[in-house]
């Protein structure tokens, strides 16, 4: 498993994180969207105003199926919601992308109170507002 | 199962959802969330302190939840119609239970049909005058999924 993932796990307090537990292996459906989840690992600067609408990332995930960068330019659109941390539960627009760089749409808000470590997903869905 | 699905599609379904004034709409609000794909309207109706106890697995936080299993409870409420079968609410002030069981059916990706009751067990808590979930229980009444389940966890587990 990926440093990133075990680290992951480790912040989560998860001993089981992403192993294949309960009923996910017993009853197999469709992944109802296309979703990857990400741990922060920068935040990135602010603006004049203070407003921090970019961070950096790594993937996370069963290492089968997680990819080691994020596919340049293909999240956007993408909703990305916070998994934890301090803005847990909040959720924003991916405005563009790089391998390993997400900067969100400003319509949400700044994306101040994001911290290292905290985890997120992006998922292939329009944001509803 | 028309009527509780428009009743679930009114409570919640948006991002905006944060807790509920009764204990049993966070439920269904929490469902119908999956159902939709809102994974922050799902999130909002956890309480931070949650714990999950899912066919015999533990997710020790709301973060591991959100993680490791929320994902696949959303696409398996997606894939799936759950039927609510027969509930208890109870508890006073600010802790409450509500009980359920679902009559869950539906088909897997191969075409297997999904047909089982599930239990469900759900604890409250109510700060700032709404309702959030502390404790998710799920198990089923078959005995043969439970017993695949936890065997596959039990197979998966180090020898102590």
């Amino acid at each position: 498993m990926r440093l990133a993932t075990r680290l992951a796990a480790a912040v989560l307090g998860s001993g089981i994180a992403f192993a294949q537990a309960g009923h996910d292996d017993v009853v197999r459906v469709d992944p109802a969207l296309k979703r990857l989840a990400g741990m922060i690992t920068a935040v990135g600067e602010p603006d004049a105003e203070g407003r921090i609408y970019t961070f950096r990332g790594t993937p996370i995930g069963p290492p089968a199926s997680t990819p080691k960068a994020y596919p340049p330019g293909e999240l956007r659109g993408w909703r990305l919601t916070f998994l934890a941390g301090q803005r847990f539960s909040a959720a924003f627009e991916v405005q563009s992308n790089t391998d390993s760089e997400i900067t969100v749409s400003a319509a949400e808000g700044p994306l101040n109170g994001i911290a290292v470590r905290d985890v997120f997903v992006v998922e292939e869905i329009e944001l509803k507002r | 199962m028309r009527r509780l699905g428009l009743v679930l599609a009114f409570v919640a379904g948006s991002a905006a959802a944060q807790g509920t004034r009764l204990p049993a709409e966070a439920v269904d609000a929490f469902h119908a969330a999956l159902r939709n794909k809102d994974t922050a309207a799902a999130l909002s109706l956890l309480d931070r302190g949650l714990v999950v106890y899912e066919f015999g697995g533990v997710d020790p936080t709301a973060e591991a939840y959100a993680l490791t299993h929320l994902p696949f409870d959303m696409d398996l409420a997606v894939a799936s119609q759950w039927k609510l079968e027969t509930r208890r609410v109870g508890g006073e002030g600010n802790e409450r239970w509500v009980l359920s069981t679902y009559r869950v059916t539906g088909k897997q990706a191969d075409g297997t049909p999904i047909d089982q009751v599930t239990l469900e067990t759900v604890i409250l808590r109510r700060s700032g005058g709404l309702f959030r979930i502390v404790h998710f229980h799920w198990s089923t009444s078959d005995a043969g999924f439970q017993a695949r389940s936890q065997g596959q966890r039990t197979q998966g587990a180090a020898p102590r």
